[in-house]
Order: C-alpha cells, then structure tokens, then sequence
C-alpha cells in the first residue's frame, strides 16, 4: 500500500528528497469547549500518517480566525523529526490551521541525457534555459496543508469555498465527523467539483498494524469521495490534481492538499 | 459559564409532580481508584432525527471538560450555552439518583407523537466514557425502559409516561 501511494506523490516535478514524504499538521485537540485554550501542533514530512519522521520550517504556517482574519503563527519551534507550534484560540468558533504555498512554477528540461529543473514559468523559462536544453516543460504547483479547530459553536466562514485552487468541501462539518457515519467529501478545483483528484485515506497508529489500512481514491466527474469511518480517531487525506494546461504561464498544473482530521466517537 | 445547583432543577420540576413525570432512575457506580473524579453526566431526549429535544440533566464542574461529553457535546453543549446554564447543575457522587420529566421540550411544549431516544452520558476525569441510549415512543404510556450498566454508568430504568 505504501508503494502505490510514494507512485502516487511523487512527480518529475517532485524529485527534492521529501518527495516520498506527506507533509502533515497535527492539532493536539480539534474540539475544545473554553475560550483561551491553548492547542499544541505538530508538523512533519513523513511516510507513516502521524509518525514523525522530518522537521520542516514553520515560517507559513497561518492561523484563520473564524471571521476569517489571518494570523501567522509566530511561537514555533523546528524539531529533527517533527516541528511544533503553539497557540491560542481566544473567541469561539471554527478555525483553519493552514501551511500553504504560494503559486510557484518549475521548469524541468533535459540536458546532455541529465533531467534538470529551474524555478522560472514559461515567459521567465526562455532567458534561464541552457543552450540544447530538450523536452521543456513548465508545471504551475501549489500545495496546501490544513486543519480545522472548533471551540464551542462550530463556524461557516472558514469551511466555505474559496473558489481557487484545490480544495475540499462537505456537507458534514469538520466538528461533526463521527464514526460509523458516512463521510461524502467534494474535491474542488477553482470552485467547481473536479474528476481525477487521486487521493489516499490513512488513519493513525499504522506504526502497530500489519496493513495500514489507507484508501485510495480517484473522484469521477462529481469531485465526490465517500466513506463510513469504522473508528474514532485521527484522519489524513492526502490529494492532488494533475492536468496539462492551455496558460501563458505554465503547460502544466498540479495541486495538492494535505487535510487532517477527527473522527469523533458516536 | 454559570452552574446551578441540581437542587434547583429538582425544585423547578417538582410544581408538575400532579402531572406524573417520567422517571429516570439512574445509578453512578463507586469505582475504586487512587484517583476518582466525579464524572459528568448528561441526560437528554433526540427525536427521529437525532435531533435533542429536552435536556433531562446535566451535571458538570468546569467549562474544560464538557467536550469530554462527547455526543452531549457535539448535540447540545457547543452551540446552547444558554439551556446548559439553565440545566446544568454540580457533579454527584456515585449513589442512585431520579430524575423526573414533566414530557415537554426545551421550550415548553408538549412533544408530539412520534419516536424518540432517550440517551445517558458519563465522563470522569482519568476514567472511562460511556454511553446508552434506548428508544421510546409518546405517548408511551408508562413503558419502561431499562438499560444495563455500562462502564461509567449503573443501571439506567425510566419510567415514561
């Protein structure tokens, strides 16, 4: 199961030695019921859901307040094998923990049989590229990596669309997943539902099971993924989109999202 | 958050007595530990739709710990601080304990006819959780519901009328 999903993660594009690695936040608590609680969270490149295995830098890391100001999250710390931030949730509501990055765009090409990569998009590509530089291709790339917090009253703000990029919407709030109870999820691109978003469902504690247990999923042309948790606990959906594209930008985009979770007891 | 005495509620329910209440008998086990806890309990009534429709009791200490309550939480707590206030009174200790239900909702008014679940939660600090739930339909006509002890929670009989 592990194999099919480093295929699945790892790209021409993604060739930097994390490429294996899932990059996940992992919120001490997801549901809270006083204002002013602290939360811990932690970060970490890693192959197993929830195992920590890289630290990695916490300087996007972003806290959106459920009127949907943005924060950054300034009180962190850079572990060996994971990394970890604190903060203070003041008022109620849903907030969104978020690691994003912005657009960027790489350029891969092949020289003298060698395949190379420069960080340019397509109108930048031609002053960088080498003389005899072949197969130019340029990918539009954009990652997001969240978690949703909710102290007290659950809140709307934060769970709506923004109608850019990948992202994932519900019916079912975030602070009312519970196990035994379908989840149906819609994988989003620049607002609208997408067919082909590949993704892989994991849960903690694979470190202590002989099968892991992941789903992987690819959406039909509903965007949809829908599944029943048959435990409590700590999930993680890893998804991403891959297209050519018609910008004047890039001949490619790929998007992708890290989204972890709590699956209440019924 | 504003807690009140169970006394209080017990009080505020006894003017419908004439009215014959339902009755909850409800039992908080002793459990030997070094360290025990009082648990939070809450008692509740869903309709068909999973939807709460009266909160029966609810007995908890501080604001922290009542996400521990989990259904109670996600169904009444986050999101109506203004009838925990109302219901909620102090943690009892283990001992067997009845609450009485005049059959109305949490506005006051009668429920109709139709299915509903009556549900028991129990949390204790550095303890268990538990949960029992038995449906009912109204008018119910004195049936009676008995659910086993459970972790957290003695045996549960009500009688509703």
């Amino acid at each position: 199961m592990l194999k099919k999903t480093a295929v699945l993660l790892s790209t021409l594009l993604l060739s930097n030695s994390l490429s294996a690695h899932t990059l996940w936040l992992l919120p001490s608590h997801y549901v809270l019921s006083k204002q002013d609680s602290w939360i811990s969270v932690d970060a970490s490149a890693a192959n197993m859901t929830f195992v920590p295995d890289k630290g990695i830098s916490l300087a996007s890391l972003t806290l959106h307040l459920p009127d949907g100001k943005v924060q950054q999250v300034t009180s962190v710390h850079q572990g060996k094998r994971k990394s970890m931030a604190d903060i203070q949730l003041a008022g109620d509501g849903t907030y969104k923990l978020e690691m994003a990055n912005p657009l960027r765009f790489f350029t891969s090409y092949e020289l003298n049989g060698e395949r190379k990569r420069l960080m340019a998009n397509k109108q930048e590509r031609a002053a960088q590229l080498p003389a005899g530089a072949s197969k130019v291709e340029t990918t539009q790339m954009r990652s997001r990596n969240f978690a949703y917090i909710t102290v007290n009253s659950p809140t709307n703000t934060l769970v709506k669309l923004q109608g850019e990029g990948l992202e994932i919407s519900s019916k079912v709030h975030p602070a009312d997943v519970v196990a035994e109870e379908p989840l149906h999820l819609v994988f989003n691109l620049d607002g609208k539902p997408q067919a082909g978003v590949k993704g892989v469902l994991s849960y903690e504690g694979e470190l202590y099971r002989n099968d892991a247990g992941r789903i992987e999923f690819e959406t039909g042309a509903d965007g949809a993924f829908s599944f029943t948790p048959a435990t409590a606990g700590r999930y993680l959906i890893e998804a991403s989109y891959s297209a050519d594209s018609d910008s004047a930008l890039a001949d490619k985009v790929r998007e992708s999202v890290t989204y972890t979770f709590e699956v209440a007891l019924p | 958050m504003k807690l009140r005495h169970l006394a209080c509620c017990m009080f505020a329910l006894s003017w419908v007595a004439s009215a014959q209440p339902s009755e909850i008998a409800l039992e908080i086990p002793v459990i030997e530990t070094s360290q025990y806890h009082r648990p939070y309990v809450a008692v509740w009534v869903e309709d068909a739709q999973q939807q709460p429709v009266k909160l029966i009791a609810l007995w908890v200490e501080k604001p922290d710990w009542l996400k521990d309550l989990r259904r109670f939480w996600r169904k009444i707590g986050r999101s109506n601080t203004t009838l925990v206030d109302a219901v909620s009174g102090a943690t009892q200790k283990p001992g067997n304990y009845t609450l009485q239900w005049d059959g109305k909702d949490d506005t006051g008014a009668t429920l109709s006819t139709g299915r509903y679940t009556l549900f028991v939660e129990a949390a204790r600090e550095q303890g268990g959780r538990s949960l029992v739930k038995h449906e009912f339909d109204l008018p119910a006509q004195g049936a009676v519901i008995e659910m086993a002890a459970e972790g957290e929670l003695g045996a549960v009989t009500a009688t509703i009328r």
